[in-house]
């Protein structure tokens, strides 16, 4: 037994202090009465009692006895007791939810195992249990029993993301090395790779199985106003054979293409399906069936088929009557008067035309020849009578298919070197367009007026706007979704998300958005209700190739040591304070009855 | 009320004035009153007979024994007196604990009682105080109600406090008193048995008719206020005792307070004299009208 804070028990001195005070206190009060007659025959009462004079009440020994744990427990009482923590593991990530031949899934027959293995142990020490995936984390603070840790076992479910190999690695790898864990059992698909950690224990589930999975379901938009979308998926055979798959596309629930493709053993193949319906949502499913039905289906969203809706904001409105004529563009034209920035979340898209927000937007936006000494953007601005392209970026997505020999601009600005845009276009006096990225948004600033021009008129400028909007309309760019586990930024606008389980969860646009480790469709709720699907799969061939799993290569600091019993402080504190709690609820109670019998005797 | 204490109410008043002094002894008193003299008088109580001397009042000659005997034979009677009433009050230390008791307060107003039963019966009545400080009372004989106020004011002045030996006392105050009569003693007899019996006993050898009022206090009588460890000091002698004191000694303490009252009770009924037991915690008025017969009153 030791003390923490040896130091305390000084305080052992203040109890013959206290208990000369409590002595002094009881003193026999000198009470003047009108004769000592009566009292002569009491004296013997006294002399009877053992110890003699004063009368100590067994209370006084009581408090000494609250005192002295007071400080004890103020010293911090310890005992050194041997104890084995153990660290267990279970791999809950997607592949586990892969079906044995027994017909249970390979997280089942790890979470029997394991409990087996507990079974094994003393319970010496304290239990950690741990998660893989989407990240490897402890699922609750260190229980002090296994039937606590086997509860805790029993509510862990797997989930629809992958590991991240490398991460598990080198968690497993700080676990067998950390001092405080005496043993590690983990439980997982993967193997351990030779050697593995003296301290690990590794439990393989799940033999090689034969898998067919969808490794990416992406749509896009070839071109601004095309109603049909491209939908391209990739589908892997994972078994020694070739196998005939077959896939289905749904969109809003109808069959809209189907494909069958034979493959080879350990092959992938990319299906194409150039001009699919426009649909809400799209679900593909593959057959035949499987061990692991997860892979076996993929969702996509197609946001972008809808038109895009363009704020105008310009002293002039009028400007905005070419890009009405653009198919599959609204535009609403406001002058800056009437514009608030509440009005954006209706809109895909703003454009600032002579004009510039006073704060920066939470859509994409084209500032058009903003005016100087703005100082949201603090774009540089040097208007020039006659601007002049120099150069262009051949390769960015603003300029292309872009004539620029033929493109002739009159009278625009220049613009400086911008912290966070960068040149697309660029001229004698300085940059002509910019584009950049800030807060998840896209941003462009032309150094000339294209809508007046619109048209056959300005061909080149009809391109060149037309690619500036599809930029900011996300078009052309493939809407692969998300993947599980991996966080997304919550999109401007968005207040809550809905989970493909159903529940709903509270979001803060610009923060990563991490409850991802479901597969499916996501309902992004915006003001007034409005939902917004995102599509997330599992899209990972690694996870879903089952038949031949990389083994773990953990590497451990004492990889060679078993772990050996540690000898850990056990507070007695708790015991202590207990103790004085009931001992002083008991003399409170029983001075409360002393209290309430005197009260009753008393005429 | 008029300077009398707040127990003096008009009510109570009128009930006292129905009462008074019984007396087992005829005492010759200073004038004429409504008590029996040994002395032969004019009253209608027949005493007993002489020989007619010339001079004597032809209306008392008893003519049906004149007719028997054939000899004058003159009728005499008993005189009819006031009583010369003395109460005796305790002022010694004893008298004033425990404080919340008010035995002092207590015995002034039993001794104003007996002095307004007294008065209002035209009986003559001296005051006297055993011990006590901050005045003197006058021992001399009032009579006529109105004077009870002058003697609540001389009682209303004097302090409780000092010792004395209470058969001593006594034996001085009785040489001081020249003629019998009643006598109360109003005290709360605290003391040894043998002081108590001895001062008693030389008021029955002087043929005085004796009441002796006991004045306890309720707390006192119980011991209440008394627990645990308590040094208790003797208000007269200083003599001090430690005790301790629980439920068994509480219950054992007021035993010997009533054995000690017992035997106080006892030895005065034994001498014919009166005996009255009054605790503070009782009503007074009550009290009063109630141990009429064991004060040596009457209605």
């Amino acid at each position: 037994m030791g003390f923490l804070y040896p130091g305390a028990l000084v305080f052992f001195a203040l109890i013959p202090a206290l208990v000369l005070a409590y002595l002094a206190k009881e003193r026999p009060a000198r009470v003047t009465v009108s004769s000592v007659l009566a009292f002569r025959a009491l004296r013997g009462f006294r002399r009877e009692r053992f110890g003699g004079w004063p009368r100590l009440d067994w209370m006084f020994f009581a408090e000494v006895f609250i005192l002295s744990l007071a400080v004890l427990a103020m010293a911090g009482p310890f005992i050194w007791k041997k104890t084995a923590p153990l660290a267990v593991v279970i791999d809950n990530s997607a592949a586990m939810q892969a079906l044995t031949p027994a017909g249970k899934s390979r997280f089942e027959v790890a979470r029997e195992k394991l409990d087996a293995a507990l079974s094994a142990e003393d319970g010496g020490g304290e239990i950690s249990v741990y998660v893989t995936a989407p990240q490897p984390r402890r699922v609750a603070p260190p229980f002090n029993t296994l039937t606590e840790a086997r509860i805790a076992l029993s509510r862990i479910k797997p989930t629809d993301a992958p590991n991240d190999q490398t991460t598990l690695e080198n968690f497993l790898g700080n676990l067998a090395s950390e001092a405080r864990v005496a043993k590690v059992i983990f439980a997982g698909s993967n193997a351990l790779a030779a050697p593995v950690p003296a301290r690990i224990h590794p439990i393989a589930v799940g033999d090689a199985v034969a898998n067919a999975a969808i490794g990416s379901f992406s749509l896009r938009r070839e071109a601004l106003g095309a109603v049909a979308l491209h939908a391209s998926l990739s589908i892997a055979n994972f078994s020694p054979d070739t196998r005939t798959l077959e896939l289905v596309v749904t969109g809003d629930g109808k069959e809209i293409a189907h494909a069958r493709e034979a493959i080879g053993a350990r092959g992938t193949a990319t299906l194409e399906f150039p001009a699919i319906p426009p649909a809400r949502i799209y679900e593909a499913k593959l057959a035949p069936d499987d061990a692991l039905a997860l892979d076996n289906v993929a969702y996509a969203t197609a946001g972008s088929v809808k038109n895009v809706s363009i704020l105008f904001i310009s002293p002039t409105p009028a400007d905005a009557a070419g890009l009405n004529s653009i198919p599959g563009v609204e535009v609403t034209a406001r002058t800056p008067d009437s514009y608030s920035p509440s009005d954006l979340g209706t809109f895909d898209l703003a454009i600032f035309e002579y004009a510039a927000p006073k704060e920066i937007p939470g859509v994409n936006t084209m500032l058009a020849m903003p005016p100087p000494g703005d100082p949201v953007f603090g774009l540089t601005v040097t208007p020039t009578a006659k601007v002049q392209i120099a150069g262009w970026r051949t390769t960015d997505t603003l300029t292309d298919s872009v004539n620029f020999r033929l493109l002739s601009l009159r009278g625009g600005e220049y613009f400086g070197t911008h912290p966070w845009m960068s040149q697309v276009v660029g001229g004698d006096g300085g940059a002509i367009v910019l584009k950049g990225e800030r807060g998840a948004h896209r941003f462009v600033a032309t150094g000339f007026n294209p809508f007046p021009y619109l048209g056959r008129r300005n061909l080149p400028m009809s391109v060149l706007t037309l690619n500036a909007i599809s930029y900011l309309a996300g078009l052309g760019a493939s809407s692969n979704g998300s993947r599980t586990g991996q966080p997304w930024l919550v999109p401007a606008g968005v207040e809550r998300v809905i989970l493909p389980s159903g529940s709903a969860v509270a979001a803060h646009p610009g923060t990563l958005f991490t409850a991802v480790s479901e597969q499916g469709v996501y309902e992004l709720v915006g003001p007034g209700g409005a939902k917004t699907p995102r599509a997330v799969n599992l899209a990972d061939l690694t996870e879903s190739d089952l038949s031949s799993s990389a083994p773990l290569k953990v590497e451990a600091a004492n990889s060679g040591s078993a772990a050996a019993p540690l000898m850990e402080k056990s507070s007695l504190g708790d015991y202590i304070l207990a103790a004085i709690i009931a001992l002083t609820a008991l003399e409170a109670l029983i001075v409360y009855r002393r209290r309430r019998t005197a009260e009753a005797a008393a005429p | 009320m008029f300077g009398l204490p707040d127990e003096f109410t008009p009510g109570f008043l009128a009930r006292l004035e129905k009462l008074r002094i019984r007396t087992r002894q005829r005492y010759g008193g200073l004038g004429r009153g409504m008590h029996l003299s040994p002395k032969r008088g004019s009253s209608l109580e027949f005493n007993d007979f002489r020989h007619y001397s010339p001079g004597d009042d032809f209306r008392y000659i008893d003519w049906g024994l004149y007719g028997r005997s054939d000899k004058l034979y003159i009728k005499l009677f008993h005189e009819e007196e006031d009583l010369l009433t003395y109460i005796f009050v305790d002022a010694s230390a004893s008298m004033a604990y425990p404080a919340g008791d008010r035995k002092f307060e207590s015995a002034i107003l039993t001794a104003l009682a007996l002095a307004y039963v007294a008065l209002a019966s035209g009986d003559r009545v001296m005051l006297r105080v055993l011990g006590g400080s901050g005045g003197k009372v006058n021992p001399s004989f009032v009579n006529g109600r109105h004077r009870i106020v002058e003697l609540a004011r001389r009682l209303h002045n004097l302090k409780p406090g000092g010792q004395f030996d209470f058969a001593t006392s006594l034996a001085t105050e009785l040489l001081a008193i020249r003629r019998a009569g009643k006598v109360f003693i109003v005290s709360d007899f605290l003391m040894l048995l043998n002081s108590v019996t001895r001062g008693l006993g030389m008021f029955t050898a002087a043929s005085m008719d004796l009441t002796a009022v006991q004045i306890l206090g309720g707390r006192e009588l119980n011991g209440q206020g008394l627990d645990g460890d308590v040094e208790v000091v003797d208000s007269e002698s200083g003599e001090r005792l430690r005790v301790s004191i629980g439920d068994r000694e509480r219950t054992q303490y007021r035993e010997t307070m009533l054995r000690l009252t017992r035997e106080i009770k006892s030895f005065c009924l034994g001498r014919g004299l009166h005996y009255a037991l009054y605790t503070t915690d009782q009503n007074f008025q009550n009290f009063f009208v109630r141990a009429v017969s064991d004060l040596g009153l009457a209605h």
